[in-house]
């Protein structure tokens, strides 16, 4: 088959409805799932026609499929048991004073000083559902570079989000792409103009702060032919007591010839459950990359994917997993290759502490007609205690002859003789171990920009405490 | 309605040649206990639903594709094979003791003499059951393969006939291998093998069995079972070779088990079949036990091999490998799917799991699915998998040398498949694997 029938038939197919609303009840928070909750967020969003009923045959679609079986488990979440929208506050901030202190106490915690964030552009911080704080800077509003939450999207820039919306992850991809195309609600719309390069990371910050709140993000991003641009989403939250859960969707066109990178840190409470699908089509020519860094949580399901549709792509996936007691990592990722000469690379590092268990999850296609695909995916282990889990489960389905496709996957315990060398320098067992630990996640964490390289550290030294004995 | 439904559901794969009946009338005059055994394993193929690509483990293998309709049982003998066929079985060849199958029924069971003088069993198992229950009550679809194991494990369970028993007493060494021929002579029917292989401490043996038959137009289907025991200290090699013909289905499932400080070793050679569908599972019980698990494979045509592998590792101090290899042409689909799972308490495991495809044609198609689950922290543990074509750096190397493409891509097959035979210690063996593989090729 030619490679550009398998891109057809894919299943990743356009969504096209003409109509608009003109009504606008009150909005109402209530717990559960139903059409009129649907119809309400469409409402207060003043959604046109067309997203209300995408978001309807979304609900039917999640209402019809099966939880999934595999993976981690799910039989603990009550989906009737959260809020699928809470009303955000009345008004987009413009300005760093108008953000209000309780987030910037939250972004104080993180760590990362005033003056830098301000030094960051594009800083768009999600604080209940919604984009509380949005600023980018003029220069790349000049290159015609566009960075809004995905309401504004919609709204300012009606055809180019309708163009590729819901084309990259459709709803019927799986259960819960359905619901977050039913209720989705904030998350960032990016488009990168043609040759345009961005050299400073647009990042948005976001947070969930209030108890079973539901959060459905949903990002679009657009990178252009030939631009490049590197998308930096970070977020740590505080723990709660009851159950939470978020189940995002990113979608993210690479034009032929871009380059994106697309970074996430991600700290969630440990009674998060994080089912989110995040996936790049990825032209002729063009590179993407997925770094991915996993920390808390419930239990996490990510698998972020790459579907090399034109010749000569490339896709890489960089994964840090971190399992501690009671948590359960299932991450990984995808790289299905369809088109001619693509390339692809994953590396995978897991790190199991406690009761906690960290599971590689991993796919790689070659499609026939595929022709000298090249795949190489490295997993690695690492277990701390004698109760730490870890799992491999990596699918590789080749249909191609001339693919070139490898898998290596390691597990092991922290070495002994590594610890008693670094106490025997005076370093306690505790800093010992942070630092082994820091050392098997180098290769993936020194391709983290720098704040986050040194964000991601102190995570892990917070994590480490209290792990000897 | 829903009765209805569900009854159909009970009802999956009981068909005219598998039933109830069948099972009765195999089981009669069979000793109580073993009566009772095949009616529970019925019970249970009965309740069984058949697999679908639902179901994880046959994902890629639909079960439609085994065609448990065509076939009934084959409750005859027929003619034992002569000539070419013989040597599809290798019956010339040295041997310690031999079985021969033919259709359902044992033509042919020896035992070298002094062997038996030692106490080495080889024997029809029902004729043993009857006569040596102690050797086969306490392991017969116990610990290895009962039939709760699977819908296919229920069913040779429930129908097995020609079953062959191998017992090597304490410290017993068997030299030369003992052979296990099983032929099928025509088309649709169903055989249902079953190999219980026991080792008792200390003891040594090597066990070589082969599944041929000629090519069919219709198909047929061997549904067999695989049981080995290596007690303590005990050294076995166990060798299965596939070459039926096209047209045969072929479902497998086998378990070794191998207490401590055992070493058992399987190679499975699949080259036949138009499908095949093999469990192989390998559980470490004893510290210090050791399982080599090494397949090999090589498909065209239109043939569909699915491999399921286990590796158990169930108490501290065992070492497992595997490497599996597989060659395919045409429009050929391979599945292997390997797990290494280290239960809590297995510390100090060393475990390894290797699968590498060489993909030929254009057209074929090869899965790899190397799985791990690790639940002791200290282990060592890796895996690998590749899928890739042939190296046309060593084509072009062979073909400066006046070979011509098709030999010298034989050459880099055999090569590449050498790296497994390599590691079998049965040198004899080897070279008629070797023979095997090499007309297969041809």
């Amino acid at each position: 088959m030619p490679y550009n029938e398998t891109v057809a038939n894919l299943g990743l197919e356009e969504y096209k409805y003409h109509f608009i609303t003109k009504d606008k009840p009150l909005f109402k928070a209530q717990k559960g799932l139903s059409e009129e909750v649907v119809r309400q967020i469409s409402a207060h969003k003043e959604e046109p026609e067309w997203m209300l009923n995408f978001r309807l045959k979304a609900l039917r679609i999640f209402q019809s499929k099966p939880m999934p079986t595999w993976g981690g488990d799910l039989s603990k979440l009550d989906l009737d048991d959260i809020y699928y929208y809470i009303r955000p506050q009345d008004r987009m901030k413009r300005s760093w004073d108008e953000v209000p202190e309780s987030i910037k106490e939250t972004f104080e915690r993180l760590g990362i000083p005033e003056a830098e964030r301000k030094i960051l552009a594009g800083v768009g911080a999600q604080y209940e559902s919604e984009m509380v704080y949005h600023s980018l800077k003029k220069e790349w509003e000049e290159k015609g570079v566009i960075f809004e939450s995905i309401e504004d999207g919609l709204r300012k820039y009606p055809d180019l989000f309708r163009e590729y919306f819901a084309t990259v992850v459709p709803p019927h991809d799986n259960k819960f792409a359905a619901l977050n195309s039913a209720v989705w609600s904030g998350g960032s719309f990016v488009y990168i103009p043609k040759g345009v390069k961005v050299d400073v990371p647009l990042q948005a910050y976001f947070r969930v702060n209030a108890e079973q709140m539901g959060q459905f993000e949903r990002t679009l991003i657009i990178a252009d032919e030939g631009s490049q641009a590197h998308y930096i989403e970070g977020c740590t939250a505080p723990v709660y007591t009851t159950d939470s859960f978020h189940s995002g969707v990113i979608e993210i066109i690479v034009k032929p010839g871009a380059r994106f990178r697309y970074t996430t840190i991600q700290n969630w409470p440990h009674n998060m459950y994080n089912l989110v699908t995040q996936r790049a089509l990825v032209h002729e020519g063009a590179h993407m990359e997925w770094l991915d860094g996993n920390l808390g949580s419930k239990l996490t399901m990510k698998y972020p994917s790459c579907y090399l549709v034109g010749e000569g792509a490339h896709g890489e996936i960089l994964s840090i997993a971190y399992a501690g007691s009671g948590q359960h990592q299932d991450t990984g990722g995808k790289v299905v290759h369809v088109a001619p000469h693509t390339t692809s690379r994953i590396i995978s590092k897991s790190i199991s502490r406690g009761t906690g268990r960290a599971s590689y999850r991993g796919l790689c296609k070659v499609y026939e007609g595929a022709r000298n695909a090249k795949s190489n995916v490295q997993c690695d282990a690492l277990l701390l205690h004698d109760t730490s889990r870890t799992d491999t489960f990596p699918y590789i389905e080749i249909e191609e002859s001339t693919a070139n496709v490898g898998h290596e996957a390691s597990v092991s315990k922290i070495g002994e003789e590594q610890l008693f060398y670094l106490m025997s320098r005076g370093l306690s067992e505790e800093e010992a171990t942070a630092m082994v630990v820091r050392g098997f996640i180098e290769p993936v964490a020194r391709e983290l920009p720098l704040e986050y390289a040194v964000e991601l550290n102190r995570l892990i030294e917070l994590e480490m405490e209290g792990s000897v004995g | 309605m829903l009765a209805d439904a569900r009854m159909t559901t009970a009802a999956e794969g009981v068909t005219a040649a598998f039933n109830r009946e069948a099972a009765e009338r195999l089981a009669a005059g069979e000793p109580q206990w073993l009566r009772e055994r095949r009616l529970a394993a019925w019970e249970v193929y009965e309740q069984t639903p058949l697999p679908t690509t639902q179901v994880e483990e046959w994902r890629y293998t639909d079960v439609a594709m085994l065609k448990l309709d065509e076939v009934r049982l084959e409750e005859e003998s027929g003619d034992a094979p002569s000539g070419p066929a013989a040597e599809l079985l290798a019956t010339g060849a040295e041997a310690a003791g031999r079985a021969l199958q033919v259709g359902a029924r044992l033509v042919e069971v020896e035992c070298a003499e002094e062997l038996r003088a030692k106490g080495v069993v080889i024997a029809d198992l029902a004729t043993a059951a009857r006569e040596h229950p102690d050797l086969v009550e306490p392991y017969l679809g116990t610990r290895a393969v009962p039939a709760d194991l699977g819908k296919f494990a229920a069913l040779n369970g429930a129908l097995w006939a020609g079953g062959v028993l191998v017992y090597v007493p304490r410290g017993v060494h068997v030299e030369q291998p003992i052979r296990i021929g099983r032929w099928l002579g025509r088309a649709g029917v169903a055989v249902l093998p079953r190999t219980l292989l026991v080792a008792d401490e200390g003891s040594r043996v090597a066990l070589v069995e082969t599944f041929a038959s000629p090519d069919f137009d219709a198909p047929a289907l061997s549904c067999g079972v695989v049981e080995v025991y290596a007690r303590s200290g005990a050294s076995v090699q166990y060798v299965g070779l596939q070459r039926w013909g096209l047209g045969v289905r072929h479902v497998s499932t086998q378990r070794t088990i191998a207490e401590r400080d055992a070493n058992l070793d399987t190679l499975v050679v699949n080259l036949g079949a138009s499908v095949a569908r093999v469990d192989l599972a390998a559980r470490l019980e004893g510290p210090g036990a050791r399982s080599d698990m090494l397949g090999l494979y090589f498909a065209n045509g239109e043939q569909h091999f699915d491999h399921n592998t286990r590796q158990d590792h169930v108490v501290p101090h065992a070492h497992s490998d595997l490497l599996y290899k597989g060659a395919l042409y045409d429009r050929a689909h391979t599945v292997f799917r390997g797990l290494i799972k280290v239960h809590p308490k297995a510390q100090r495991t060393d475990a390894y799991q290797q699968n590498r495809n060489l993909l030929l044609s254009p057209e074929a198609r090869a899965e790899s699915l190397p799985n791990l689950e690790i639940e002791a922290d200290d282990v060592r543990c890796s895996h690998g998998a590749t899928v890739g074509h042939l190296d046309e750096e060593e084509m072009f190397y062979l073909m400066s040398r006046g070979l011509p493409r098709r030999a010298a891509e034989r050459l880099v097959i055999f090569g590449f498949f050498g790296e497994v035979l390599e590691r079998l210690p049965l040198p004899g063996v080897v070279e008629e694997l070797r023979a095997a593989i090499e007309a297969r090729l041809r």
